[in-house]
């Protein structure tokens, strides 16, 4: 495999990181960003090698995984600087609201344990900048979105793609 | 010498077992119980909170949920449907996209011909959402959960026919 294809897949993994990071966006795009950067993905990709030949179902998967796993390190890195810079993110600032709806529940030792898990957290990232555990948990639930959300935009992109070459042809 | 017999005998067993199963489930099927699967999970997933209001399980699980759908929606809590005193984990537009889609894996069990579609009614599925989205963030008119939802819905119930077309289109086996 040529260096060049994994070019678009890290340009739209990039592009998308910077849109979820970005919180107006975020607002109306909600969970196209990852899909989009897919179906981006393989038609930038199916351009640079200028081919008039039908995207595969692998291919179209490959591509959307990819971008998923670029848009997974990109956003987790991004995520990971601007808390450490700013010594909070949404986690920290939404943790009392959280803390009000579990406490709902009446959970008692259940509670107690899930809030001090919460809680050692939301310290880690003030004093600190950085938790590990939060950042391996968002790692990981952004590795499972993101693969996901771009391997459909991968199939949708073929979709796509191969309407448009039947119509060429 | 039996550890080699053995071996082969249930090597045997599995294939006969498999071959069953492809009897009663053709690939296509599969892979549309697949999805539909994949579907009800992930909307049990974004409702769990209203689904099992109340119930230890949902407490728990209340802030790893929110955290991993805050990766695919806002979760603004002036656009989000609240159902059984809870707030479900996605905004209204996303709920409708993905009980769309639901939808749609759940008709796509019943009617097992094969699909084809025009691109275009893809593009005119998008284009009240788009409206919507736009004519609310210029402030045309004020959100409506409602309308978000139906637009929602609609693409939802598109798009999963389009992403179902290109599996199996590609995925294919005519034992249909």
């Amino acid at each position: 495999m040529s260096q060049n294809k994994y070019l678009p897949p890290l340009v739209c993994g990039f592009g998308a990181a910077v849109l979820t990071i970005v919180p107006g966006i975020k607002s109306f795009s909600c969970c196209m960003i990852v899909p989009l950067a897919g179906v981006l993905s393989i038609y930038l990709d199916h351009k640079i090698n200028k081919t008039s030949l039908p995207v595969g179902i692998k291919s179209a998967i490959w591509f959307g995984f990819i971008t998923g796993i670029f848009a997974t390190l990109f956003a987790t890195s991004l995520d990971v600087l601007l808390t450490y810079l700013a010594h909070t993110n949404d986690f920290v600032q939404a943790l009392p609201q959280t803390e009000a709806v579990v406490r709902h529940y009446k959970l008692n030792a259940m509670l107690d344990q899930t809030m001090s898990m919460l809680k050692q957290m939301s310290n880690d990232i003030t004093i600190n900048g950085f938790s590990a555990f939060y950042t391996a948990g968002i790692l990981f639930s952004n590795f499972i979105i993101n693969t996901i959300f771009g391997i459909l935009g991968g199939i949708l992109g073929m979709t796509f793609i191969n309407k448009r070459t039947k119509v060429q042809n | 010498m039996e550890a080699v017999q053995g071996n082969t005998s249930f090597n045997k067993n599995k294939r006969l077992l498999l071959n069953l199963i492809a009897g009663f489930i053709s690939r296509k099927r599969a892979i549309r119980i697949f999805l539909f699967l994949s579907l009800v999970l992930w909307c049990i997933g974004f409702s769990f909170n209203s689904l099992f209001s109340g119930t230890v399980a949902a407490g728990i699980t209340y802030p790893f949920l929110k955290k991993i759908f805050h990766m695919v929606c806002h979760q603004l809590d002036e656009k989000t449907f609240n159902i059984n005193g809870a707030k479900l984990f996605v905004c209204a537009r996303c709920t409708g996209i993905y009980l769309g889609a639901l939808a749609s894996s759940i008709a796509s069990l019943f009617y097992i011909k094969r699909f084809s579609l025009r691109l275009k009614l893809l593009y005119i599925s998008m284009v009240p959402m788009l409206i919507d989205v736009a004519a609310t963030t210029f402030k045309i008119y004020d959100y409506s959960k409602m309308l978000a939802f139906t637009t929602g819905l609609f693409f939802g119930s598109v798009v999963f026919i389009y992403i179902l077309i290109a599996i199996e289109n590609n995925f294919m086996d005519d034992s249909y």
